[in-house]
């Protein structure tokens, strides 16, 4: 250690301030702790008192990394999910009609249902409606 | 305070477990008893009397709202220097560096210190010192320090505590308190030097 130098730095013990400065210190201190009081946020303070009510609460560090996890594995599932409600494989299969292949012998269904031999007689009645209701003509 | 006579002869101990059960007058006892003391660690790091006034204002409050959290481990001594050297160092980082120094008057009290009759006594016609060039000498020597070794010099050359002390109030090892120390004092020797060796 280097004497001369620790001598020297002695002498800065000498430098303080009046003796009443300490007593002024105390009164400041009751105001500030008065306007930190009011100042405060009321949730801060609710959360402080809190903590204080239970002084050995501590969440342990490893749950921190527990919840995370849990977090990230939620937000993975989710993510996922919607992913495969808006594939365009899923869209097309949901939206498209369902094609169903006829057994054959069947024939063509784009011909005529009269024309199809393969369903039975049916009566199509002229394109013209009938009724026996009075014409509406004077 | 109508008790302030009796505060000081009773045992931190019991002024923390009375501040703990909700007496706000106990922790009075505890801030008179230290803040001379805080107020020498926080006034030689910052060479600022205003700075070191809310400072410390802002220490002992800290301390008052955490001290449902001291278990004892410690003394109530060290955790207090802990959280008063801690906000010292965070508050010189955001500190801008055009501050101006604000420093305190010198006690009388130098004037019959051994150290101070050798330096200004001695027939040497360089040992007549200005206290007042050797005090703004000391605080701008002090400043060139950086925050960590400023910390470790205020408290062992100035305030006198011993390296484990330090250490535990750092968090740190005497080892590295000592070579701070080393290191600190061979810089402070190149800016004092003519004060040295008058």
């Amino acid at each position: 250690m280097n004497q001369d130098v620790h001598k020297l730095l002695r002498l800065k013990r000498y430098e303080m301030p009046s003796s009443d400065y300490f007593e002024r210190f105390i009164d400041e201190f009751h105001h500030r702790q008065r306007a930190d009081l009011i100042s405060r946020p009321t949730l801060h303070i609710l959360f402080e008192r809190v903590m204080n009510a239970f002084p050995d609460f501590h969440v342990p560090r490893l749950a921190y990394a527990g919840v995370a996890m849990a977090a990230v594995a939620l937000s993975a599932l989710i993510l996922f999910s919607q992913q495969e409600e808006s594939s365009p494989a899923a869209s097309f299969a949901l939206n498209s009609p369902t094609v169903t292949r006829l057994p054959a012998g069947q024939g063509d269904i784009r011909q005529p249902v009269s024309m199809r031999p393969d369903l039975p007689p049916h009566y199509v009645l002229e394109t013209r409606p009938v009724s026996y209701a009075s014409p509406y003509s004077f | 305070m109508a008790d302030s006579d009796q505060e000081p002869e009773i045992k931190d101990e019991d002024l923390v477990a009375r501040t703990q059960s909700g007496d706000p007058r106990a922790f009075d006892g505890l801030v008179r008893k230290y803040s001379p003391r805080l107020y020498g660690l926080v006034y030689n790091m910052t060479s600022n009397h205003e700075d070191t006034n809310d400072l410390l204002q802002d220490i002992f409050s800290k301390a008052y709202r955490s001290i449902k959290g001291f278990k004892g481990k410690s003394s109530f001594y060290t955790w207090l220097h802990t959280i008063a050297t801690n906000m010292t160092i965070n508050f010189l980082k955001k500190r801008s560096r055009k501050y101006q120094m604000s420093l305190d008057d010198i006690d009388n009290g130098v004037q019959h210190d051994p150290q101070f009759i050798e330096l200004t006594s001695g027939p040497d016609a360089r040992r007549e010192v200005n206290l007042k060039e050797l005090q703004q000498r000391l605080n701008e020597a002090m400043m060139k320090l950086s925050n960590e070794h400023r910390a470790v010099v205020t408290m062992f050359d100035i305030q006198g505590m011993p390296h484990a002390e330090i250490g535990k109030i750092l968090g740190i090892s005497e080892g590295t308190v000592r070579s701070r120390l080393f290191y600190a004092h061979r810089q402070l020797q190149n800016y004092l030097q003519e004060f040295i060796n008058a």
